[in-house]
């Protein structure tokens, strides 16, 4: 958690951004709802053994859409066969009898239900999960106890989680497995017929967890609408209190769904490259590093500088971290690109306004298990990098950076801030593999076409971010909009709000390709 | 890891009576401090550098004042303890934070940092003296005045065995011997990579740099495998005549004239034995070459560093024609800035 728990603050405005930008997808969402049930309904009625398993989800899907008629029998659905949160388990005092007595028949109400499972999940009083959506509750922090904004909070995170797993396309493939299960003579051709049981299977899987979790929020809903109506405090409180249970663990998953690229759990490079422009440049380029240096300290990453170039006056040239950490190259590579940074020059005498640019650049280090590019010794170069003078027992160096050409591809690496000249070398030598394996990676992303988006061309991008400091301050992302009006903090490596807003527009974008 | 290294420490502590004073690295860690006193001390220390700029390094190829600032970050590392999650204070010190007052503790006062450092940028007496160690491949191995500082190239040599044994495994079980020690750098970074039937000889004429080799030796853990012999050359090794497997060595090579002008770190700091070769700096080499013959055994390989082109050349010449039908598969070996840096072949089989 705890890394991760720094991210949460200061997101409400992202979330709004996220909300603003699928306000015109709940339309479309509800298209879904109608495909899937009637993608269910043959389901029910064909299950085969292999889809056993889904009884569970099925049940509680049925629950909920008997909910809308009684709502006693949602009640027992609720206890029957969702897992609640722990907590509750021990106040079953709270119910009423008549309630404890449909529990024992909720199994039954399952079956007969099951062709209208896939219904949009909805509160006793109509409430969907793309209403909450829609409604724009503010999302306060997690400490306010207001449950319209956790509610807000979770639906979000739902949303997120199915913008990844392409719900969409989810649901269209769903409608086309089952239609084929369905069919009599599906077993005539046994391995056709396993794969697409096991695809529809797998499907069903996902989209079950999805749709738990929406009734999950629901229910949690209704409980603390019921026990404001029975004026019930004791249950209010504990219901507020496991939704807000659910506001972290979904947030959890968010996270998860967000960076579920092969990479993205890898650690990383990060290089800062100062554009043209001398001292200023080199400046910002620093002022680049150093942001970057106390994001990652903040998240609990640990850095360490592999290279750096300083400027002739002030600031670097250029210089190379070392990013370890679970998702450090997830959230990283939202940061890839030009950063440009607008204000009056300590160094200009005239006191003009400036601008600077600053590149980054971010390469993951994938780790062992993956297939790496093998590298051949002999198609290195490797240099002491500054060299100069006779060397040898003439010399008293603490410094010995190496430089390493990668002759086939050009590709180098410098490591100088080892300690000796052995692990200058290894160090140097581990940026060249990475640099090759992200170069064969981009390589086989190019060959599956449909990989291309922005999130895998990590390179020297285009210009992302503005910083400016002077006449006005701000701070605001090119891709998404997102902005801040203090400088400052992001300076002092406040960006995860930039980080999580690009992360979710990606997910926009891939539901939209 | 830490755990082996907390063993490394637990080991040294019990032979540090070897070395008077102890490398800063292993002292005890006793001297109180907060983060705030040590960044000011940080910001003292780097006022002294923009003084020197680029004059050492015009004077004599010394140190500019960028890689000073890196010496100095080295040295917090060595004498500042880390937090108990093994993450390095450096960061902290260059940005301000609220935890600025937490104490830490020092492995020296700042007291006696000043004076380190001051000896550091007015005397250029050498870091590796001041923080007692080198890190010299994946190695840390403790040095003092007295005892020559082991060079990056050398570590080359060390590969250079690697690949050697690698082909030729019978070499892996044999005796090597290291003459002209020093530290022990080549005997240990050798002693790693023989297999377990394998051992270093490793000699060297000073008594000092005879007791930092043993001890660093023990650091390693590694003296049922290596044995340091105090001598000069060959001498100590009567009992190994025929028998090397391998020979490697870092001799004297800077010629006598060449002294005077040596970077201040080196020439002023450096124990003249372990570099004058005499009067063009072969004498030494050539003395292991004439020997070399009768210590290794057929196939035994041999590694020797020079002063650069001329020397490699005239090495090479001589084990090729000089002493003929001695050696074969006699080649030079440029170090990573291309010099020409070593010497290697292997003793003649006899047909």
């Amino acid at each position: 958690m705890g890394p991760r728990c720094d991210l949460l603050k200061g997101k409400n405005r992202t979330c709004m951004n996220i909300i603003r930008t699928t306000r015109n997808q709940s339309a479309a969402c509800l298209v879904d709802s109608t495909s899937i049930s009637s993608s269910f309904s043959p389901f029910s009625s064909s299950i085969s053994d292999q889809a056993v398993s889904d009884h569970d989800t099925v049940a509680s899907e049925t629950n909920l859409v008997g909910s809308l008629k009684n709502r006693l029998s949602y009640r027992q659905g609720t206890f029957a066969s969702i897992s609640s949160p722990s907590h509750w388990s021990g106040r079953c005092g709270f119910l009423k009898p008549e309630w404890c007595n449909l529990v024992s028949n909720g199994a039954q109400g399952v079956r007969f239900m099951g062709s209208q499972a896939a219904l949009e999940p909805k509160t006793s009083d109509g409430l969907t999960v793309e209403g909450i959506l829609s409604s724009h509750w503010p999302i306060l922090d997690e400490s306010e106890s207001d449950w319209k904004s956790h509610a807000a909070a979770v639906a979000q995170s739902i949303h997120l989680i199915k913008k990844r797993l392409q719900w969409q396309k989810l649901v269209v493939r769903l409608g086309l497995l089952s239609a084929q299960v369905n069919k009599p003579d599906l077993w005539d051709d046994p391995v056709q017929a396993g794969k697409i049981s096991r695809e529809h299977g797998s499907i069903m899987g996902k989209m079950k967890e999805v749709r738990s979790l929406e009734h999950q929020l629901l229910e949690h809903i209704d409980m603390i609408k019921l026990a404001r109506d029975e004026n019930d405090n004791e249950l209010e409180s504990e219901s507020i209190k496991a939704l807000l249970q659910m506001r972290k663990d979904s947030k959890e998953k968010e996270l998860q769904a967000m960076l579920s690229g092969e990479q993205d759990p890898c650690s990383c490079y990060l290089e800062v490259q100062a554009g043209a422009g001398g001292t200023e440049s080199n400046d910002w380029a620093a002022m680049v590093m150093k942001m970057y240096k106390l994001w990652a300290q903040r998240r609990g990453y640990d850095v360490s500088v592999v290279d750096e170039m300083l400027g002739e006056t002030a600031g670097i040239k250029r210089a190379t971290i070392k990013v370890e950490g679970e998702y450090a190259f997830g959230y990283a590579k939202a940061e890839v690109g030009v950063h440009r940074l607008v204000r009056i020059s300590p160094f200009d005498a005239a006191k003009r306004r400036h601008t600077s640019f600053a590149a980054v650049a971010v390469i993951p280090i994938l780790g062992d298990g993956s297939s790496r590019v093998k590298i051949n010794e002999s198609e290195l170069r490797i240099e002491r990098f500054r060299s100069g003078g006779p060397g040898g027992q003439h010399a008293n160096v603490t410094e010995s950076a190496v430089k390493i050409t990668h002759l086939p591809t050009g590709i180098t690496a410098t490591c100088q801030n080892e300690r000796s000249q052995h692990r200058n070398k290894a160090s140097a030598m581990a940026v060249v593999q990475s640099r090759l394996d992200q170069l064969e990676l981009a390589r086989e992303a190019q060959m599956n076409a449909q990989h291309t988006q922005s999130l895998t061309e990590i390179g020297w991008g285009n210009q992302i971010r503005t910083y400016v400091l002077h006449p006005y301050r701000m701070v605001k992302d090119l891709r998404t909009n997102y902005e801040v009006t203090d400088p400052d903090a992001v300076l002092e490596g406040d960006i995860d709000g930039f980080i999580l807003s690009y992360l979710s527009a990606s997910l926009d974008k891939d539901t939209d390709e | 890891m830490a755990a082996a290294a907390a063993a490394l420490r637990r080991l040294s502590a019990s032979c540090c009576s070897a070395l008077t004073p102890p490398p800063l690295f292993l002292r005890p860690p006793t001297y109180p401090s907060t983060v705030s006193h040590i960044r000011k001390w940080k910001q003292w220390a780097k006022t002294l550098t923009p003084s020197v700029g680029s004059s050492f390094a015009a004077l004599d190829n010394g140190p500019d004042a960028t890689l000073l600032c890196r010496e100095l970050n080295w040295l917090l590392d060595d004498v500042v303890v880390h937090q108990q999650d093994d993450t390095s204070l450096l960061p902290i010190l260059d940005h301000p934070r609220q935890d600025d007052s937490q104490p830490v503790y020092l492995r020296a006062s700042l007291d006696d940092l000043c004076l380190m450092w001051n000896q550091r940028i007015h005397q250029r007496r050498p870091f590796q003296y001041i923080v007692g160690c080198q890190h010299w491949r994946d190695l840390v191995l403790c040095v003092q005045e007295g005892v020559l500082i082991p060079r990056p190239e050398t570590e080359l040599i060390v590969d250079l065995v690697s690949d050697v044994i690698r082909e030729h495994s019978d070499l892996k079980d044999g005796v090597w011997a290291d003459l002209g020690t020093g530290s022990g750098a080549l005997a240990i970074g050798i002693g790693r990579i023989l297999a377990n039937g394998g051992k270093v000889v490793a000699t060297d004429l000073s008594p000092a740099a005879a007791a930092v080799a043993s001890y660093n030796v023990q650091r390693y853990n590694l003296q049922d495998k290596i044995e340091i012999r105090q001598g000069s050359w060959f001498e100590p090794l009567k009992d190994c005549q025929q028998k090397l497997a391998g020979l490697v060595s870092n001799p004297p090579y800077i010629p006598s004239h060449h002294i005077a002008g040596l970077q201040a770190e080196v020439g002023m700091h450096e124990p003249r034995l372990a570099l004058d070769g005499g009067s063009e700096g072969m004498d030494y080499l050539l003395h292991l070459c004439n020997e070399a013959a009768s210590m290794l055994k057929p196939g035994g390989f041999f590694a020797f560093e020079t002063n650069g082109k001329e020397h490699c050349q005239l090495l090479a010449d001589y084990l090729s024609n000089g002493l003929k039908g001695s050696f074969s598969e006699i080649k030079i070996v440029s170090d990573f800035a291309d010099i020409p840096r070593f010497v290697t072949g292997f003793r003649s089989v006899p047909k």
